[in-house]
């Protein structure tokens, strides 16, 4: 089916255009092309964030006041909490970061032709669809007694997800999660080969540039934690085939615990996973736009390393309650805490890079900036949240939701705009419009913190997370709260705007280098977009360049 | 293609359908797996979804036992598993086929080569954490459960199902008996390898086929003893008794040596490939990376079986059956 | 001209930090307290009821004054920085990349202050952890969906099953709809409780938000957890482990009684006399009747 050309041999056939495209269908099904790749994933996140946040916005919708009156029942509920969770993770931060601006630039920044695999690349990509599939097939087969779906969360701790869902919706999402969980070690392996091997002649690396850093360190965290997760689903699935095996089973000497140990040894690298591309990203952003070097490099590029390692040491944190014994939580504490030395290297590293600078807000460092404070903000909860005493409190409640969506929906989610606006015009030669892009930051803006910070007071009232019914006495926040909803849904309309009008209506082409002196790292020596095979021959970095 | 010619030694691929494909496959595949083992109804409760298809459950397999529910999986999930694995194992032989012809085109610069090297190191890596799982569930049911047994009879009724043995029925395994040919034969399969690697090196193609072959049969032979040893930990099985049911230790067992098990055929199949490409010719002295790294992966497989023997057979065997 | 612009980027950072630490104090540091329960549209902690949940509370204290400081500071840091070095004031970028005191200051500032939190914060997890002697035991035992209640000491006293009260009999019993059961826990005042907290099924976690404690319930594991109550009442709380469908409606209802009260209770296998009852210190049930 495929020709094989020999060594430098252009392919003759008359389907590829003179950029050396293949056809449509080749192109887009076939591809083997980091760009082409990095653009199915940036679509595959959209479509899925569509659904993720689609499901975020009814549970709003059913949150605004005390009483059940949008979902048919409690399970239903649960089940759009679970799919959200895990949507959001697996199949719109994740492949955004980094099947979407890894690819698309972690080649070009260390001046690669390609992915060193580019047909396991997209390998990575194509597992994503059969794993959305999955979990989308699980919405309609039976979750339990009570209905369709799964409704245990994305923690999935059984004893809910094996006998307290015998259906198959919970089988799909593990064969989902499974096949997702492939599709990142392939990445992983892909991008670690990539950065270590094919950076072009003099790019050392403490000159890489840091979205690169931050993909390396990621990709080791998928690496070592991803194959930690898919033991655990295995084990799952074998425990709920009834007559299977009893790992977790209290009966058969099994331990329901175990499964925490295992998915958060997972979960908590999981967490670093999404946030440090968009660090690497927000570097890159901070840096063009105040036209100065990143200030104190490698110690940006060091905290990443720290933070991925002290990663896979904290993870109990997330189990204080569980009944371990004291003196663990004590070390699980302190080393948590630690963490939030590096985190404050990259935050100060950031000011000071701003510090001194010549700075230019355009949409990309609005977002950045955004980034930067809402991060913060997330970041000290997550201080408090580490005191295992304070734990005690507020874990399940909604101070940890608020505190979470602040990483995330707001850390990741803007790192993931910042990027997206900053490589716009790069990856699709045509600049965004102004005023959509910035109707939707600040509409975004606006509405994820009208939406989040309340539910810092719901947790601090004692509200625990995962109830679709509430006591009055939190109706007032959480009615604020969904009215946030409809301020970040307004958001999302002028991204789609803001879409719409680029890429189709208006089509207003961009230079090589559309941010200026300030845009120093490869991809802004490429034409916008790049040829389809960029680097023929390769960049030489001198001596004088980079940091 | 535009601009200027290629001047670097990269490998840049044609579009290629394998992965789409593959892709697919798994989609099937993962159908099979969860019509196979959970049936598209409920377990409990009604409302069953295409009965009409899915209805009789792991019936052949287990016909006299059913633990659960009545409806365990269903039979309509050996078609896609069976479809899926054919359909993934020709994806995958021609995609192999395709990286083995560019290897013969030369496609395999020294550059390119480093990088498989790499990915071939990361592959290895991320097996070592899946079997950290195991091996983690292992330790701490081998280790802890006895003291939370200990803590909590009143409310579990059942607390002799905590008692120190497999389901009833599934014998122990004397680690001197099986498990110990089992090592001997991978260890020496782990020589021969190296033999074969050696000769490969040395242009010395006849023994380079020896080597290998000999650890191909070898693998195989392993993964016989293993099914033997299977059989008769089974052996026992009163009728009306569970076949996969167990307990905490059994399931780590079965499942850690079955995982293991399962690397053990994916490198056999590894080295027939490899042992087939010389055999027609291929692998050159100064080139054989498939070798190496069939080889590397040989010799990871081999490691994980040393420590399931010492703990998972002998230490904890020993603690519960000695 | 430029130091003009300096000094009015100092003044707005300085008052947007000290305004910023205002509200954040404010918020995170007062409001009203729920007694026992959640207060409407509250946004602080539930009223202190136990010694750990006072230490809690400091140690909260303590954490909310240092990360709103260190909000404000990054907030004002940024303001004056987005303002002194907008393109327009400082046309000419420096290209300043290092500075190893600076480096060195802001690896070693937070971790002073990482220690002043982690001190207090040790302190507390090690009270709250390590169980005193304790003069009463409960087991409370997690079921899909409610909570039952046994005193192993005492086999006399049937074990309470503690079924959520719906909306109609909430309101008619005067108490709050989705925190009252018909039959609370309880326990004498100013005495160390220890609850042992397990499950039979899927797992759940007993919380009582104004005691401080949060303790899982796992099938198969017995947890252990204390508190010792300062006053009389009625305290509530709420599942906190997703445990299936009804993981909203199986609420906790303790019931706090007189040392006196409770022996009486116990002698009474498990009932109040009238008269108590008509102190409206009765039983869920006996409330429930009035
Ligand atoms: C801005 C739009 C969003 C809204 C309105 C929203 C809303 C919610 C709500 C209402 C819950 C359920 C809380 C509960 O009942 O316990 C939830 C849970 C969650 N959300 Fe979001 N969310 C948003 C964005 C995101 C993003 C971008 C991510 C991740 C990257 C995310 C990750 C999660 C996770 C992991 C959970 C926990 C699910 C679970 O408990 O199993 N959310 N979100
Ligand atoms: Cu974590
Ligand atoms: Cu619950």
């Amino acid at each position: 089916m495929v020709a094989l050309p020999g060594e430098n041999t252009p392919p003759a056939t008359s389907s590829y255009d003179d950029d050396g495209k293949p056809g449509f269908f080749a192109r887009w099904f076939y591809s083997t092309n980091h760009k082409d790749i990095g653009t199915l994933y940036l679509i595959f996140a959209i479509i899925s964030g569509l659904i993720g946040g689609f499901l975020s916005f009814m549970m709003r919708m059913e949150l605004a006041q005390p009483g059940i009156d949008f979902f048919q029942n409690e399970h239903q509920y649960l089940v759009y909490v679970s799919m959200h969770g895990l949507i959001m993770i697996f199949f719109m931060v994740m492949p955004a970061v980094i099947g979407g601006f890894g690819n698309w630039f972690v080649p070009i920044m260390i001046g690669a032709p390609d992915m060193a695999f580019p047909r396991m690349n997209n390998l990575s990509f194509w597992l994503l669809p059969t794993a959305l599939i999955c979990l989308l097939i699980s919405f309609v087969v039976p979750g339990n007694a009570n209905g369709n779906g799964f409704g245990g969360s994305w923690v999935m701790y059984p004893p809910l997800s094996t006998t307290g869902h015998p259906g198959p919706a919970f089988d799909f999402i593990i064969i989902g999660l499974l096949a997702a969980g492939f599709s990142s070690i392939f990445g992983a392996i892909n991008f670690i080969t990539t950065i270590l091997n094919m950076r072009a002649p003099g790019m050392t690396m403490h000159k890489m540039p840091l979205f690169a850093w931050s993909v390396l360190v990621t990709a080791f965290l998928l690496l070592l934690a991803l194959p930690v997760l898919a033991a655990s689903l295995f084990m799952l699935f074998t425990d709920r085939i009834p007559g299977g095996t009893g790992f977790f089973d209290p009966a058969r000497g099994g331990d329901p615990q175990m499964f925490q140990h295992l998915f958060w040894f997972f979960g908590h690298p999981e967490v670093y996973i999404m946030i440090l591309p968009a660090f690497g990203i927000v570097s890159h952003i901070v840096s063009t736009f105040s036209k100065k070097p990143i200030f104190g490099y490698l110690g940006m590029a060091y905290a990443m390393v720290a933070i991925g390692v002290v990663g896979f040491v904290v993870w109990a944190h997330h189990m204080y309650t569980v009944g371990m014994d004291v003196n663990l939580k004590a070390y699980f504490l302190a080393a948590t805490l630690v963490i939030a030395v590096p985190t404050g290297v990259k935050i100060f590293s950031w000011l000071a890079t701003m510090w001194g600078g010549s700075i230019r807000y355009s949409i990309p460092m609005q977002w950045a900036l955004a980034f930067i404070f809402l991060f913060v903000v997330g970041g000290v909860t997550g201080v408090m949240l580490a005191n295992a005493g304070v734990d005690a409190y507020l874990h399940d409640t909604y101070y940890v939701v608020a505190h979470f969506h602040y990483v995330l929906s707001m850390g990741a989610v803007f790192g993931i705009f910042a990027g997206f606006y900053y490589w716009f015009g790069k990856m699709f030669g045509v600049q965004y419009n102004k005023w959509l892009a910035g109707a939707h930051f600040w509409l975004f803006f606006v509405g994820v913190n009208v939406i989040f910070f309340p539910q810092h007071f719901l947790g601090l009232n004692g509200m625990p997370r995962r109830y679709v019914d509430y006591p009055e006495e939190f109706a007032i926040w959480n009615q604020v709260s969904s009215m946030g909803a409809w301020i970040t849904l307004a958001g999302v309309a002028f991204f789609f705007l803001m879409l719409i009008e680029a890429l189709i209506l208006n089509r207003k082409r961009v230079g090589d280098n559309y941010w200026g002196e300030g845009a120093t790292t490869l991809e802004w020596t490429l034409s916008s977009p790049p040829p389809y095979h960029q680097f023929n021959t390769l960049p030489r970095i001198e001596e004088t360049d980079g940091h | 293609m535009a601009g200027h010619a290629v001047e670097h030694d990269y490998h840049l691929i044609p579009p290629s359908p394998w992965p789409l494909l593959s892709g697919i496959a798994a989609l099937i595949w993962g159908f099979g797996m969860v019509v196979f083992f959970a049936g598209l109804q409920p377990r409990t409760g009604e409302s069953p979804m295409m009965e009409w298809f899915f209805s009789k459950g792991l019936d052949s397999l287990q016909d006299s036992y059913r633990p659960v529910a009545d409806k365990v999986g269903a039979d309509g999930g050996w078609f896609f598993l069976v479809a899926g694995s054919i359909f993934a194992a020709y994806v995958m032989w021609s995609w192999w086929k395709d990286v083995a012809a560019e290897s013969r085109a030369g496609d395999h610069t020294p550059v390119v080569d480093i990088g498989l090297r790499y990915g071939m190191i990361m592959f290895i890596m991320q097996e070592a954490m899946f079997f950290v799982g195991w091996f983690w569930m292992f330790f701490e049911l081998g280790l802890f459960h006895k003291m939370r047994a200990g803590w909590d009879t009143a409310i579990l009724e059942n607390a002799p199902a905590y008692a120190d043995s497999m389901a009833p029925g599934i014998h122990a395994i004397n680690p001197w008996n099986l498990p110990l040919m089992n090592t001997v034969v991978l260890l020496l399969s782990g020589t021969t390898v190296t033999w074969a690697h050696h000769a490969l090196i040395h242009n010395d193609r006849k023994g380079a086929k020896w080597g290998l072959g000999l650890t191909v049969l070898l693998g195989v032979f392993f993964t016989f003893l293993q099914g033997v040893e299977y059989l008769e930990a089974f052996h026992g099985r009163a009728e009306g008794e569970p076949w996969l049911s167990t307990d905490a230790y059994g399931s780590a067992f079965f499942m850690a040596t079955g995982f293991h098990g399962l690397h053990v055929l994916i490198g056999t199949i590894f080295l027939a490939v490899m042992y087939l490409r010389l055999m027609k010719g291929g692998l050159r002295p100064e080139k054989h990376f498939g070798l190496e790294a069939a080889a590397w992966y040989w010799h990871f497989v081999d490691v994980v079986w040393l420590f399931l023997f010492a703990f998972v057979y002998i230490i904890f065997g020993y603690s519960l059956h000695g | 001209m430029r130091s003009k612009n300096t000094v009015i980027a100092l003044i707005v950072a300085v008052v947007l930090a000290v305004i910023s630490y205002m509200i954040l104090a404010f918020v995170g540091l007062s409001g009203e307290r729920g007694e026992g329960m959640p207060v409407i549209g509250g946004f602080y902690l539930q009223e202190a009821e136990t010694p750990v949940m006072e230490e809690l509370t400091k140690v909260y204290n303590l954490v909310t004054y240092i990360i709103a400081g260190i909000v404000a500071f990054v907030l004002g840091l940024m303001a004056f920085i987005m303002i002194r070095f907008r393109e327009k004031a400082n046309p000419v970028p420096s290209k300043t990349t290092h500075h190893v005191g600076l480096e060195i200051a802001w690896t070693i500032a937070p971790v002073l202050i990482l220690l002043w939190i982690a001190v207090p914060s040790m302190n507390l997890l090690y009270n709250q952890d390590v169980i005193k002697d304790t003069e009463v035991t409960v087991k409370a035992v997690g079921n899909t969906w409610n909570w039952s209640y046994t005193y192993p000491d005492h086999e006399n006293v049937e074990e309470i099953i503690s079924n959520p009260l719906d909306k109609t009999q909430s309101k008619a019993a005067g108490k709050p709809y989705l925190l009252a059961t018909d039959a609370a826990l309880v326990v004498p005042v100013d005495t160390n409780v220890k609850v042992l907290v397990t499950s039979i099924n899927n797992m759940h976690s007993w919380t009582v938000p104004s005691f401080g404690i949060k303790m899982d319930a796992v099938p198969g594991i017995i947890n252990e957890t204390w508190f010792r109550a300062k006053r009389e009442g009625t305290f509530y709380g709420q599942c906190s482990e997703i445990c299936g469908i009804k993981h909203y409606y199986m609420p906790i209802e303790v019931q706090v009684v007189s040392k006196a009260d409770y022996a009486k209770w116990i002698a009474n296998d498990g009932s109040f006399t009238t008269t108590v009852a008509q102190n409206n210190l009765g039983s869920g049930q006996t409330a429930a009747q009035k």
